[in-house]
C-alpha cells in the first residue's frame, strides 16, 4: 500500500479492498451514458416514435441507470444480497406501478 | 496497512474489516432501496396522471428549459465519474487524487444546483408556476388557445416543482456528505482500509444521479417534440 | 442441570462469583442519565424505546377511554362532536405510529436480535441510537399537534378534507408521522443488515429462531413501505401549506391517489404490527409446550410470504372509494391470498401444541390468547375482503372490531407475551407469577367484552367515527365501554407488578424458562457485549430442540418441566436461593 500508483492488478490481492476500478472502463461507461443521453434527447425532440416515445425514453433511462448501477455503483462485483436488494427495490416499485395502473387504466370502464 | 490502522478502523462489534465493509455497503444499498421507493411513489403518481392527462402533461413539459437540464445532466453524470474515481484513489491511498476528485464532484454538484436556481428564476419570471394567481403568461395563454385544461397543466407544474425540489434536497444532502468526506480526508481518517466510507457516500450520489436520468424524460423530454416559436 | 453442563463444556462464561450484584452487566455499567442518553448499546436503546412507547400507549389508551366514555350515551356523554373527532384521531395516531409500529421491532427486536443470532450488537449502533432520537422528535411533533388542539381527520388523513377543509393541526401531526417513519426505516435497516451479516458461526438461515425470521420480514416491509408513506405525507403537507398539490380535484388531481399511496404503506404496516407478534408467539409456544415448532420452514417462509403478498392488496381499504371495478376484483382476490400464509402459521402453532407438555405461565396465556384472537380477527377480515359484504360492512364498527382483534388481540397480546417472556432476561428479575396470570386472564376477558359487541353493532350498521348513534345501539356501546374499563385495568396490572418486580422481584437465572435460544445462554441481565468476548457462541443445531433437551449451542437445558428434575438453586448465572412466592413457578418451568 506504499505506492499510490500501484496498478489495480497489483492491489487486487488485498481482499479487504476488493476490486479496484480501471479508469478506462469508467471513462467508456461515462461516454456511453452521455451518448445515450444525446440519443434520448434527439429521439424526443424529433418525436420519431410517436406515442411510443415514452417507452423508448424509459428504456434508454433504464439502460443508463443500469450502467450507473453496474459500473459506478459496483453491482458487478456486489454481494448476492446487494444485488438482491437492488432487484427487490425495482420489484417493489413494479408492484406499485402495476397495481396503480390496474386502477388507473380501467377506472373509466363501467361494468354493465 | 498496519495492524494499528486496522484496529482504529475496525469497529468493536465486527469480526473483521471485510464484514464491516460488507455491512456498510449493504446498509447503504438498503437505504437506497428506500430511496427508490420514496421516488417510486412520486413516479407512480406521475404515471397515473400522465396516463390520464397525456396532452396537458406533454404541453406543459414543452415549456421546461431543456438546455439547462441537458447541461445539468452532463454535470451530474460527470460528477458520478469523479466520485467513482475518488473511491479508486481512496483504495490506492492516493490522498491528493481523493481530494481532487471529491472537490471536483462537489463543484459539479454545486454547479447543478446553481443552474437549477437560474432555471427556477426563469420559470418564476415566465409565470410557469402552479398557483392559482401566479400561473399565467405564455403557458396559460397558449393552453387556453389550444383548448387544453389549464388545471391539468398546473398539475404537471406541481410535479415539476415537487420532483425537482425533492431531488435538489437530495443533491444538497449529498454535497454535505461530500464536504464531510473532504474533512475526513484532511483529518487522515480515510486510510485505504476505510475506503468504504467514500463508497457509501458515492452509492448515494450515484442514486441521485440515476434518479435524475429518469426525471429528464418525465419532466423535460415529455414535450420536447412540441416546438414553440418564442421558446 | 446447568452446573453439570458447565462442567461438560468449558466454553461458557466462567461462573461468576456467588454474590451476583458484582457481576457487570449492561444495566450496571453506569447509572447516569447521560450514560443512557448517549448509549449505543442495543439493549439500552431497547429499554429507551420500551419506556417511550409505554408512555404513548398510556396516552393513546387515555384517548381511547375518552372515546369509549363518550359513546356511553347516544348523544355523546362527555365531549362535543369536534372534540370527539380529535380524540379518536389522537387514539389512532398515537397507537399506530408511536406504539404499535415500534412496539416489538424497536423494543424486543432491538434487544433480542443481536443476542439471538449471537452478535455483540446491531450492525450500526449509532444509527440505532439516532433512530430513537428521530422517533422522539417525530413523537414530539405528534404530541404537540395533539395537545395543541388536536387533529380531526382520523389517522388516515384523507384529502381533500385534510388538505383544505380541516381546521386542525394537520401539518405538525403529519410531519411527526413523516419523521418517525425515518426511525422505523433505521430500525428495519439495522435489523436486516444485522441478520444478514452478523450471525454467529453455525447460525445458518435454517437455524434462525422464528422471531428473527418474523422481524426480518417486518424489517423488509418497514424498509420498502415506509418511504412511500413518507413521500405521501410530504405531498400532503405541500398541498396543505401551498394550497395546491397533486391531490387537488380542482386541477384534475385525484384524492383517491392519496389513498392508494397511503395504503401502499399502511396496509403492509398492519403486517409490521402483526408479524413480530407472530414471531413472539412462535418462541413462546414452543418453549411452554416443550416441543420443536411444527413445520419450521413453513412458519419461516410464511412470514416472508406475508411480507411480500401483504404489499399487493392495499386497495381493499378502498372498495367503496371509487376505484375501478376490475381493480377491486383483483385486490379482492389478492386479499384472500394473504389468508393462506396466515393460516399456515396458525395450523403450525396448533400442530406445535398438539401433545406438547404445556404449562400456563403468563407468556403462554398471552400467546394462546393471541392465537385465538388472531384467528377471529383474521377470519372476519375475509368478510371485508369480499367485495359484496364489504359494501355493507365498510366503515362500520365491524371493521373497528376486526382490526382491533388483530391489532390489540393479536399484536398487543403478542407484545405482552414477549415482554413477559423476556422480562427476566431484560431486567434480571422475575415478576409475580400469580398476578401476571390474573392480568392475562383479565385482559383477554376485557378484550372480548369490548370488541365482540362492536362486531354486532357494526353488522347492524353502526358507522365508525360517529359520535352519535340510534338508541338501539346503546346496549352494545355500554357493554363495549364496560369491557374497555376491564381491559384498562388489565393493562394497569402489568405496569404495577412489572415495575414492582424491578425492586422486589426474585433474581432471575440466566435461563428461567429453560428455553433454547442463544439469548438465554447469557446471564440475566446480559453483559455489555451480550456474551463472553472470549467465547462467542457457536451454533450447532436448530432453535427449538426441546425434545432433545439441548440449546442452540448443543448444551443441555437447565431443566424442563415434566422431566421431574428439581430446580438447582445454584444456577450458574445468578442466585435463586430463597424459596419465596416464586418458588411454585420455578418448580413448573425451571
Amino acid at each position: 500500500m506504499s505506492d499510490p500508483k500501484t496498478t489495480p492488478a497489483a492491489t487486487g490481492e488485498h481482499d479487504v479492498l476488493g476490486h479496484v476500478d480501471s479508469p478506462p472502463t469508467l471513462l467508456i461507461v461515462f461516454v456511453a451514458i452521455l451518448v445515450l443521453f444525446a440519443a434520448t434527447v434527439g429521439i424526443s425532440s424529433s418525436g420519431m416514435f410517436g406515442k411510443y416515445t415514452l417507452f423508448v425514453q424509459l428504456g434508454i433511462g433504464s439502460i443508463q441507470a443500469s450502467l450507473v448501477g453496474c459500473y459506478f455503483m459496483h453491482l458487478r462485483h456486489g454481494d448476492r444480497v446487494v444485488i438482491l436488494t437492488a432487484l427487490a427495490s425495482i420489484f417493489w416499485m413494479g408492484i406499485l406501478f402495476v397495481l396503480f395502473m390496474s386502477d388507473y387504466m380501467t377506472r373509466h370502464r363501467v361494468i354493465g | 496497512m498496519s495492524a494499528n490502522t486496522h484496529s482504529t478502523v475496525l469497529k468493536h462489534h465486527f469480526g473483521d474489516l471485510e464484514q464491516q465493509h460488507a455491512s456498510e455497503r449493504l446498509g447503504m444499498w438498503m437505504f437506497l432501496a428506500t430511496e427508490v421507493l420514496f421516488f417510486g411513489g412520486l413516479f407512480g403518481a406521475y404515471a397515473c396522471y400522465r396516463l390520464w392527462y397525456a396532452a396537458e402533461f406533454e404541453y406543459a413539459s414543452s415549456f421546461m428549459n431543456l438546455k439547462f437540464a441537458s447541461i445539468n445532466t452532463v454535470f451530474l453524470v460527470t460528477s458520478s465519474l469523479t466520485m467513482t474515481l475518488a473511491i479508486r484513489c481512496a483504495k490506492l491511498g492516493d490522498k491528493a487524487g481523493l481530494y481532487r476528485n471529491l472537490l471536483l464532484t462537489f463543484a459539479l454538484g454545486s454547479a447543478f444546483m446553481v443552474l437549477k436556481g437560474f432555471e427556477y428564476a426563469e420559470d418564476f419570471h415566465e409565470h410557469i408556476l402552479p398557483g392559482t394567481s401566479s400561473f399565467g403568461g405564455e403557458i396559460k395563454h397558449d393552453a387556453e388557445a389550444q383548448g387544453l385544461d389549464t388545471g391539468k397543466v398546473r398539475l404537471f407544474l406541481c410535479f415539476y416543482y415537487i420532483m425537482t425540489g425533492i431531488h435538489g434536497v437530495h443533491i444538497i444532502i449529498g454535497l454535505g456528505c461530500i464536504l464531510w468526506l473532504v474533512q475526513q480526508t484532511y483529518a487522515n481518517k480515510i486510510p485505504p482500509e476505510n475506503y468504504s466510507t467514500v463508497e457509501v457516500v458515492s452509492l448515494y450520489w450515484h442514486l441521485v444521479d440515476a434518479i435524475w436520468l429518469f426525471l429528464m424524460p418525465m419532466l423535460y423530454l415529455a414535450g420536447a417534440h412540441i416546438h414553440h416559436v418564442a421558446h | 442441570m446447568t452446573t453439570a453442563v458447565t462442567s461438560i463444556t468449558p466454553k461458557i462464561a466462567p461462573p461468576p462469583p456467588e454474590p451476583a450484584p458484582a457481576e457487570p452487566n449492561y444495566l450496571n455499567v453506569n447509572y447516569s442519565l447521560w450514560g443512557w442518553l448517549t448509549t449505543v448499546d442495543h439493549k439500552r436503546i431497547g429499554i429507551l424505546y420500551l419506556i417511550s412507547i409505554t408512555v404513548f400507549f398510556l396516552a393513546g389508551g387515555i384517548a381511547a377511554g375518552i372515546v369509549r366514555l363518550n359513546l356511553l350515551s347516544p348523544d355523546g356523554a362527555i365531549i362535543n362532536e369536534d372534540a370527539y373527532n380529535r380524540a379518536f384521531t389522537a387514539h389512532g395516531v398515537l397507537m399506530l405510529f408511536f406504539f404499535l409500529i415500534p412496539a416489538v421491532p424497536a423494543v424486543l427486536g432491538n434487544f433480542l436480535i443481536p443476542m439471538m443470532i449471537g452478535a455483540k450488537d446491531l450492525a450500526f449502533p449509532k444509527l440505532n441510537l439516532a433512530s430513537w432520537y428521530v422517533f422522539m422528535v417525530g413523537a414530539a411533533f405528534g404530541v404537540y399537534a395533539i395537545l395543541n388542539g388536536g387533529i380531526d381527520t382520523g389517522w388516515t388523513l384523507y384529502p381533500p378534507y385534510s388538505s383544505r377543509s380541516s381546521q386542525s393541526n394537520v401539518v405538525p401531526g403529519v410531519f411527526g408521522v413523516f419523521i418517525s417513519g425515518f426511525s422505523s426505516i433505521m430500525t428495519g435497516l439495522n435489523i436486516m443488515v444485522t441478520v444478514h451479516k452478523m450471525r454467529a458461526p453455525g447460525m445458518t438461515w435454517g437455524r434462525l429462531p422464528l422471531f428473527v425470521w418474523s422481524l426480518y420480514a417486518t424489517s423488509l416491509i418497514q424498509l420498502l413501505g415506509t418511504p412511500v408513506v413518507a413521500i405521501t405525507t410530504v405531498l400532503l403537507m405541500v398541498e396543505r401549506v401551498a394550497g395546491i398539490g397533486i391531490f387537488d380535484p380542482l386541477i384534475g388531481g385525484d384524492p383517491v391517489l392519496f389513498q392508494h399511496l397511503f395504503w401502499f404503506y399502511s396496509h403492509p404496516a398492519v403486517y409490521i404490527m402483526i408479524l413480530p407478534g407472530m414471531g413472539v408467539v412462535s418462541e413462546v409456544l414452543t418453549c411452554f409446550s416443550r416441543k420443536n415448532i411444527f413445520g419450521y420452514q413453513a412458519v419461516a417462509w410464511s412470514s416472508m410470504g406475508i411480507a411480500v403478498v401483504g404489499f399487493m392488496l392495499w386497495a381493499h381499504h378502498m372498495f367503496v372509494a371509487g376505484i375501478s371495478y376490475y381493480s377491486a376484483l383483483l385486490f379482492s382476490f389478492l386479499s384472500m391470498l394473504v389468508a393462506v400464509p396466515s393460516a399456515i402459521k396458525v395450523f403450525n402453532w396448533t400442530g406445535t401444541l398438539y401433545k406438547g407438555s404445556i404449562t400456563f405461565q403468563a407468556p403462554m396465556l398471552f400467546a394462546l390468547g393471541f392465537v385465538v384472537l388472531f384467528v377471529i380477527g383474521g377470519l372476519t377480515g375475509l368478510f371485508l375482503a369480499t367485495l359484496g359484504t364489504d359494501i355493507h360492512l365498510h366503515d362500520t364498527y365491524f371493521v373497528v372490531a376486526h382490526f382491533h382483534f388483530v391489532m390489540v388481540g393479536g399484536m398487543v397480546l403478542g407484545y405482552m407475551a414477549g415482554i413477559h417472556f423476556w422480562w427476566p432476561k431484560m431486567t434480571g428479575r422475575m415478576y409475580s407469577d400469580w398476578w401476571s396470570r390474573v392480568a392475562a386472564a383479565i385482559i383477554i376477558v376485557g378484550f372480548f367484552l369490548t370488541f365482540v359487541p362492536q362486531f354486532m353493532m357494526g353488522y347492524h350498521g353502526m358507522p365508525r367515527r360517529y359520535p352519535n348513534y340510534p338508541q338501539e345501539f346503546q346496549v352494545y356501546n355500554v357493554m363495549s365501554t364496560a369491557g374497555a374499563s376491564i381491559l384498562g385495568l388489565g393493562y394497569l396490572l402489568p405496569a404495577c407488578y412489572l415495575t414492582l418486580s424491578l425492586f422486589f422481584g426474585k433474581k432471575a437465572t440466566g435461563n428461567p424458562w429453560s428455553a433454547t435460544g442463544l439469548e438465554w445462554q447469557s446471564p440475566s441481565p446480559p453483559p455489555l457485549f451480550n456474551f463472553d468476548e472470549a467465547h462467542m457462541p457457536v451454533v450447532v443445531c436448530g432453535p427449538y430442540e426441546y425434545s432433545l433437551g439441548i440449546d442452540q449451542m448443543g448444551r443441555g437445558l437447565p431443566e424442563g418441566p415434566g422431566l421431574g428434575t428439581p430446580n438447582d438453586p445454584s444456577d450458574k448465572h445468578g442466585e435463586s436461593s430463597a424459596p419465596g412466592p416464586m418458588k411454585k413457578e420455578t418448580e413448573v418451568v425451571g
